[in-house]
């Protein structure tokens, strides 16, 4: 016969009831247990933690307001002690005091150093939030966690008692959620209580927690209660949501070094350095010598000290971080970053101090999501149904003419296509597929009443076999597929489309369309060039809509015979012509990835803004919806999350090799 | 006592210009550390304590005021040629003080605002900080000093150390001394982002805004801190009087304030 073992109430988490009115008798048990009772009470228009007698000086029916730069204390509409969040006194002010004598030094004939003997008060912290736990083990790491270790802050954290408190409530600087550590108090408390209307459901989290609750006039809570208690966390976990992208932010950051976001905060900062003093984990100090005046006795002080005071990284030659956005990158990126590499987590707990108490409104989230933003596929809509959109189907189209462009290119006219082709939009694609062939991604280059025009270059098998069919022949279709130019995106601005060799295959829809819609953008222009004029495509078009004057044209080739006459170069040597702001432009570009790195560059460098610069890519694709992997691009899948992508989707993947 | 300490004590000077005299009168308020200065230092000028001139060499000159008359042209310069160190004290020597806000008026009509006979009243159109005229070793900040600043600078001296006095920002001393945050819990209007400390936070302490004695601190983001004020609601012309009080002619509260009087154009 087995027989359950009798649990030790200290070590499993079992619940008491306290009500409301017997809390005075939880802060008379620590102060008889020999503690200095830190709790939360009113002081100068804040709820600060500082040394209470009795439960009256704790803040009943009070609540706080937080946002960036402003804090404020307003009634709540009940009796609740903790219905607050976190004030402006974090916990290492009585684990690691803001001023410290750590040595003392005595002349008389020679001299000696001696350290002063670590007195470390008994104290009790009354009201310790998940976050703060949190950063007062990231502190452990960092002043116990080496071989060198602090002793002062070892002793001071031995002394404290935690009676931790769930949160009930959260401001709109907390992000505790984000960075892992709260809301919920899961361990490294001796004490915790949870307070739902009628009181406190009480847990012990050591032996010396269990012995003061074992004093309090608790009883066993009922299940209404027990469920109150855990319900009320859940809500505020739900309140907060996830206001920061955190996934892999270390790592982002260590990309963006150079980024000028760094530089427009710090014309913002004003470097008082209130983020890293209120900072529950902030950890620099300085040190200051004070001496009589024959200098026969001194003192070493320790103070709290900031990377953000223009000494702190100055030598006698100068200075390391001289300019205002050296230091907060090293602030920022310490928290969110190199923390990591040093201690294993985050420099940062989500308390939102930082963004609360500084007065000129910076919002770290704000500014991390900016520096380094976590770089997520746009949801586009859906241009049409695609037909036979699952891998081995297609849909049946006839081939209804053959146009040969250049000696290597041919237009392929397809008609008695399924209807869903024709909703298709410039950009998108098709997977064409033979008999015995695998199917191959082809750009629609034309959208006709009764069909779709491929125009497609001889490179491969597939590509060789679709240019030497005849009219009439059939292939098999599926699409169309992919995300299309966005073309509203240049309504009222200056359409600007950038062309490459066959690249103006997948763009010769998109400039009829701007052609045909003409006055809904200021300017039009077609910047387009190939390596010959024999392998310019679309030739009769190139023309015509030069002619019409309604847009403008301008054609380069790499090299040309003596009958050319027009300009030669790469299509970046046309960009001189642009005369309008560019601002103001929306650009669209395709052709050879070099080519388009270099558009993209000399686009960027005119002004032209990174969300208004289009591109479409190209990548090994096999199934055109996502499942076969190949043309995975960073956490894009371009057949299905392209080709056609906003350059700002795109931030630093785009000229990067090997991706 | 200590008579083989008085062969060697260290000659001070203490000299005066455009000023209240109250710096002066935080090295008087030095009350249980006099003894031992005057035993330490021989103090031979000293108009807000004594009458008795002595000629110069000094070891130490501390200077009071700002250079605001004529005559002061010359003296502060045949002041500095006497003075083995020279350290100015206070609002008025190191930033012109609250005088200064005459630099951005006009002072024929202040003059004559004020005195019945403005003819008779020699004084130079610009209140300057004595740096703008000789070289200076030292400053001590504030609107007065700060008297445990004073002392160190004295043991400094004495010990032949550089002073430790740290040049940080207001703010820093308000935290470690856990005062809430005025600016945030209370939207006061206060200088200390951009102020320098030393001070130990003394306004912030009582609950008023830093009033910049101490005056602008290395690399404060004047520019910011008059944008962030205005942020919060305040005309030009209050976040105008905030940069001016005491320490405005000082870089870079000047550059806002010329900024400033732009904008109202």
């Amino acid at each position: 016969m087995i027989t359950n073992p009798v649990p030790n109430p200290a070590a499993v988490a079992r619940q008491w009831f306290l009500a409301h009115s017997d809390l005075d008798d939880l802060i008379q048990a620590l102060r008889k247990a020999g503690r200095i009772v830190i709790g939360p009470t009113v002081r100068d228009g804040a709820i600060v933690n500082d040394e209470i007698q009795s439960a009256a000086d704790l803040p009943a029916g009070v609540r706080d307001e937080q946002t960036a730069g402003r804090y404020r204390l307003a009634e709540r509409s009940d009796e609740r002690v903790f219905g607050y969040t976190v004030g402006p006194t974090p916990w290492k002010r009585f684990t690691f005091p803001p001023i410290l004598p750590i040595a003392t030094a005595h002349v008389s004939g020679s001299f000696g150093f001696e350290q002063p003997k670590i007195v470390a008060p008994q104290l009790a912290f009354l009201g310790v939030r998940a976050c703060e736990i949190a950063a007062l083990g990231m502190q452990d790491r960092v002043f116990l966690g080496s071989p060198f270790t602090d002793e002062d802050f070892r002793a001071r954290r031995k002394a404290a008692l935690i009676v931790a408190v769930q949160c009930t409530t959260c401001s709109s600087t907390c992000f505790c959620s984000s960075m892992g550590t709260g809301p919920e108090v899961r361990g490294g408390y001796d004490i915790l209580l949870t307070e739902i209307d009628e009181g406190f459901v009480v847990q012990a989290g050591s032996p010396a927690g269990a012995a003061i609750v074992a004093h309090l006039p608790t009883r066993r809570p009922t299940h209404a209660e027990t469920g109150a208690a855990v319900d009320v966390v859940e809500a505020v976990r739900t309140q907060i949501g996830e206001p920061l992208p955190i996934a892999g932010i270390d790592q982002r950051l260590k990309r963006q070094l150079d980024n000028p976001r760094w530089s427009v905060v710090a014309e913002r900062c004003v470097e008082c350095g209130n983020c890293t003093m209120s900072c529950p984990t902030c950890f620099c100090t300085s040190v200051t010598e004070r001496s009589d005046m024959e200098g026969r006795t001194s003192v070493t002080e320790r103070q709290w000290d900031s990377c953000f005071d223009v000494n702190f990284a100055r030598v006698a030659g100068g200075d390391f971080r001289a300019r205002p956005r050296d230091r907060y990158r090293q602030w920022l990126t310490h928290k969110f970053s190199t923390w990591m590499d040093q201690f294993g987590s985050f420099g940062c707990v989500g308390c939102g101090r930082c963004i609360t108490w500084c007065p000129v409104q910076i919002d770290v989230r704000e500014e991390l999501q900016a520096i380094a933003p976590v770089i997520q596929p746009i949801e586009r809509p859906v241009a049409v149904e695609p037909v036979a959109a699952s891998p081995g189907r297609y849909s049946l189209a006839r081939l209804a003419s053959v146009k040969e462009e250049t000696e290597d290119t041919t237009t392929l006219s397809l008609t008695d296509l399924d209807p869903a082709f024709l909703g298709g939009r410039p950009g998108q694609f098709v997977m064409v597929a033979l008999p015995a062939f695998p199917a191959v991604p082809i750009s629609i280059s034309r959208f006709r009443s009764n069909g779709n025009d491929l125009t497609i270059r001889a490179v491969g098998p597939t590509s060789t076999a679709l240019v030497n069919l005849h009219p009439g022949a059939k292939v098999g279709v599926r699409g169309p597929l992919g995300t299309f130019w966005p073309i509203e995106d240049a309504y009222g601005r200056h359409a600007v489309v950038v062309a490459g060799g066959v690249g103006l295959s997948p763009l010769h829809g998109l400039v009829e369309a701007l052609v045909a819609n003409r006055d809904r953008f200021e300017s039009v222009s077609l910047y387009y060039g190939s390596r010959t004029p024999e392998d310019q495509l679309f030739r009769d078009d190139l023309v015509a809509w030069s002619a019409g004057k309604s847009i403008d044209v301008a054609v380069t080739v790499d090299r040309a015979g003596p009958e050319w006459k027009g300009r030669v170069g790469v299509v970046t040597t046309l960009f001189d012509m642009m005369s309008c702001d560019c601002s103001r432009i929306t650009a669209f570009v395709v052709g050879p990835e070099r080519m388009m790195q270099a558009s993209v560059q000399s686009l960027i460098s005119k002004g032209v803004p990174p969300e208004r610069i289009n591109v479409s890519m190209e990548r090994h694709m096999e199934c055109g919806i996502g499942l076969c992997g190949h043309c995975q691009t960073g956490p894009y899948f371009v057949c299905k999350d392209g080709p056609v992508f906003r350059l700002s989707e795109l931030g630093d993947l785009y000229v990067r090799e090997g991706i | 006592m200590a008579s083989t300490g008085k062969a060697v004590r260290p000659r001070v000077a203490v000299a005066k210009f455009a000023s209240c005299d109250g710096c002066q009168l935080t090295l008087l308020d030095l009350e249980d550390k006099l003894l031992e200065i005057v035993t330490r230092f021989d103090i031979v000028e000293f108009p807000e304590a004594t009458s008795r001139h002595s000629p110069g060499p000094y070891d130490v000159v501390f200077v009071e005021g700002s250079i605001s008359a004529p005559e002061h042209l010359d003296q502060i310069k045949a002041l500095r040629k006497q003075a083995r160190v020279l350290v100015t004290i206070g609002a008025c020597a190191t930033a012109g003080g609250i005088q200064a806000m005459r630099n951005w008026a006009d002072h024929d009509a202040y003059r004559a605002a004020i005195y019945e006979h403005p003819e008779w009243v020699e004084s130079l159109a610009m209140a300057t900080a004595v740096s703008d005229h000789v070289k200076v070793d030292a400053e001590l900040r504030g609107c007065p000093i700060d008297g445990g600043q004073l002392l160190e600078l004295l043991t400094s001296v004495l010990v032949g150390r550089r002073p430790q006095i740290r040049e940080e920002v207001v703010c820093r001393e308000c935290k470690r001394k856990g005062i809430v945050c005025i600016v945030v819990a209370s939207g006061e209007a206060c200088m200390g982002p951009v102020t320098s400390s030393g001070c130990n936070a003394l306004c912030p302490t009582y609950g008023r805004g830093c009033y910049g004695c101490f005056g602008p601190r290395i690399g404060a983001n004047a520019k910011s801190w008059s944008a962030g004020l205005m942020r919060s609601g305040r005309p030009p012309e209050e976040v105008w009087r905030l940069f001016a009080g005491f320490t405005g002619y000082a870089e870079p509260f000047r550059s806002v304030l010329t900024e400033l009087g732009k904008a109202k154009g």
